[in-house]
């Protein structure tokens, strides 16, 4: 199995993650919306928390995703590892 | 030309198609590069959802600031006299009602209704706060006991100061 197909297979993985935090984010951006109209300002803070650490989640991922797609074309710079689309 | 020709220098294609011979598309390739993207498109809707969470945070400390200023309500007396007492707090777009309950308190709320924002009045016969528009009650703590409401009223503080009464600020 080359790099790219694993890096299909573990970016497929990843997107899976990232798109559950995201739906998670819009839950909490709901609950918000209906807390502040509602006037009930106390849940506001932990939900702004919440959707952050799920950010962070996120920009880990995403910054793994970065170093694996570097990686990958460092290898393919030294003609270590086979390319085959 | 010969289709051998045409098959040279494409091993692997041979049973494939023309169309696909002369437009070929590197399907792993393709994926690698469009769930990388999608990653990042995903990770970019997540800081936008993330900040927009913060500016509910900052939308509701804007809307609060004016609740710490105290005003006069009214007069103890003519609370008394009807055992309900409208005002407005803490700007002039915003009916409140105050209530002397059966024990002797004095308590206030938000006259708008948490179900669909009619008002809310007080119904000695019920002891609550009625909303005539969907028939939602609530009792003399704000919490809602009957019809649609699920939601407690927003509460303001009251002090009694002589014969006059103050709002100092809402709750929660």
């Amino acid at each position: 199995m080359s790099i790219r197909s694993q890096g299909t297979t573990l970016f497929a993985a990843i997107l899976v993650l990232v798109a559950s935090a995201v739906v998670l984010q819009l839950w909490l951006l709901t609950v918000s919306m209906e807390a502040l109209l509602g006037g009930e300002y106390k849940t506001l803070v932990p939900a702004a928390a919440g959707s952050t650490l799920l950010l962070l989640v996120n920009a880990g991922l995403l910054r793994y995703v970065f170093r694996f797609d570097r990686q990958t074309h460092e290898r393919e710079l030294r003609g270590g590892q086979t390319i085959r689309f | 030309m010969s289709s051998e020709t045409e098959l040279k220098g494409c091993a692997g294609c041979a049973r494939s198609a023309k169309w696909q011979r002369d437009f070929p598309i590197e399907w792993d390739g393709d994926h690698y590069v469009t769930r990388r993207e999608m990653v990042k498109f995903l990770t970019l809707g997540s800081l936008l959802l993330a900040s927009a969470n913060w500016i509910t945070v900052v939308a509701s400390k804007l809307l609060h600031r004016g609740s710490k200023t105290e005003s006069v309500i009214g007069l103890v007396s003519e609370l008394d006299r009807n055992r309900s007492l409208l005002f407005r707090y803490p700007t002039e777009q915003d009916p409140c009602i105050a209530v002397r309950t059966p024990e002797g308190r004095i308590v206030a709320f938000s006259q708008v209704c948490t179900h669909l924002s009619c008002a809310v009045v007080y119904d000695k016969s019920k002891d609550g706060l009625f909303c005539p528009c969907h028939l939602g009650l609530f009792n003399l703590q704000g919490q809602p006991v009957a019809g649609p409401p699920t939601r407690p009223l927003q509460r303001i503080t009251v002090e009694q100061r002589g014969e006059d009464l103050y709002a100092t600020g809402l709750e929660g």
